[in-house]
C-alpha cells in the first residue's frame, strides 16, 4: 500500500469511542476532595537549602572559612563523607531538581510566563549551588 | 472566555474542579484508551492525569493555550511514563478516598464491558494500534494525536511543545515506519 493511501486509511477507519462512563462522577468527587501530599518532594529542596545555610553561616562567622577551604578540610579528614557530600549529593540534587523543573514546565500551561519562573526559582538556585560545590570539589 | 471564568472559579473553590471533569474527562479518557488499548490502564492513567491537573491548576497560567491543550499535554506525559515504565503501576484508585468503593468498582466493571463490546467492532484499528505500539514513543504520540484524535498540526505542536516543522518530519517518518510494520502484520 502506498504512503498516501495508508494515510487515507488511517483517517477514514473507525475508532473506538467512549460513549458513557458511569464512574466519572464518583472519581470527580474523590479528586476534588483529595488532599495534597507533596511533603516528600520538599526534602529535595530542604536538604540542599539547609546545607547551603550551614556554609553561609560558617563563612559569616568564620571569615577565613571559604566554601573551598571547608570542602578541602573535610576531604582531608573524612574522604568518604566528603565524597558523599560534595559529589554524590550535588549530583542527586541536580537530577531531582531538573526533573522537578521539567514537571512544572509541563504542568504550568505557559512555560514562558513569569509565573513559571516564580515557581522554579528555588530549584534553579539549588542547581547552581550544587554545580558550584561540584566544581570546587573537583578542582 | 468561559474557560477563564471556570479557571478562576476553580482557583477560588477547588470543588468546582468537577466542572472541568464534565467537559474534558471523556475526550481525555478516549485519547488514553486509544493509545493503550487497555481499559484498566486507561482508567488509571486518566485519573492520574486529572489528579495532577487538580493539584497544579493553581499554577496554570492562561496564556496562549487552553485548558484542553494543557490536559492533553499532562495526559501525553503520563502516557509516556506508562510506556517507559515496564513494571505495573501503583493504582491511583488505592490512594484516593472514594466514598463507596464497591459501587465504584461496579461502575468501572460496567464501563469496561461497554468498552469491550465497542472495541470488537474495530478490528482494523486494533491491528494499526498493535503496529503503532512497536514504534518509538515520539512517533506513537504524533500519529495518535493526528490520526486517532484528529487534531490539527498547531494543536499537536502545542500539546507536545514542539515546532510545527519538527512535527511534520516526525509524522512523515512515523507514518512510513507504521506502514512498513502494518504490511508485515
Amino acid at each position: 500500500m502506498e504512503k498516501h493511501e495508508f494515510e487515507k486509511k488511517l483517517f477514514q477507519m473507525t475508532k473506538p469511542e467512549v460513549d458513557q462512563l458511569k464512574h466519572q462522577d464518583m472519581l470527580a468527587d474523590a479528586i476534588a476532595n483529595s488532599k495534597d501530599k507533596t511533603a516528600l518532594s520538599l526534602w529535595w529542596l530542604i536538604i540542599p537549602l539547609y546545607t547551603f545555610m550551614m556554609f553561609l553561616m560558617k563563612s559569616l562567622f568564620m571569615p577565613s572559612a571559604t566554601l573551598s577551604s571547608s570542602i578541602h578540610d573535610l576531604i582531608a579528614k573524612q574522604r568518604l563523607v566528603a565524597y558523599l557530600f560534595f559529589l554524590i549529593s550535588p549530583l542527586i540534587f541536580i537530577i531531582i531538581n531538573i526533573i522537578s523543573i521539567r514537571k512544572v514546565y509541563i504542568l504550568s500551561g505557559s512555560p514562558k510566563s513569569i509565573n513559571f519562573l516564580k515557581i522554579v526559582w528555588l530549584n534553579v538556585l539549588i542547581i547552581i549551588f550544587s554545580f558550584i560545590v561540584l566544581i570546587v570539589y573537583s578542582l | 472566555m468561559a474557560e477563564i471564568e471556570l479557571l478562576n472559579r476553580i482557583k477560588l473553590n477547588p470543588a468546582e474542579f468537577s466542572e472541568l471533569f464534565k467537559l474534558y474527562y471523556k475526550p481525555i479518557f478516549g485519547y488514553i484508551l486509544r493509545r493503550t488499548g487497555n481499559f484498566d490502564e486507561a482508567a488509571d492513567i486518566t485519573a492520574d492525569t486529572f489528579f495532577k491537573a487538580f493539584r497544579h491548576i493553581k499554577n496554570f497560567s492562561y496564556k496562549g493555550i487552553s485548558i484542553k491543550i494543557w490536559l492533553y499535554r499532562i495526559a501525553t506525559n503520563e502516557l509516556n511514563l506508562y510506556f517507559r515504565q515496564k513494571k505495573k503501576r501503583n493504582s491511583i484508585f488505592d490512594r484516593l478516598d472514594i466514598k463507596d468503593k464497591n459501587l465504584f468498582a461496579d461502575y468501572i466493571s460496567d464501563d469496561k464491558k461497554e468498552y469491550e463490546s465497542e472495541i470488537q467492532k474495530h478490528d482494523q484499528f486494533l491491528l494499526i494500534l498493535k503496529g503503532l505500539k512497536t514504534l518509538p514513543i515520539k512517533y506513537q504520540e504524533v500519529i495518535s494525536l493526528k490520526y486517532f484524535e484528529g487534531k490539527e498540526n498547531k494543536e499537536i505542536s502545542e500539546i507536545l511543545l514542539i515546532k510545527e516543522g519538527t512535527l511534520k518530519s516526525l509524522l512523515s517518518r512515523g507514518l512510513e515506519k507504521l506502514r512498513e510494520k502494518c504490511n508485515q502484520i
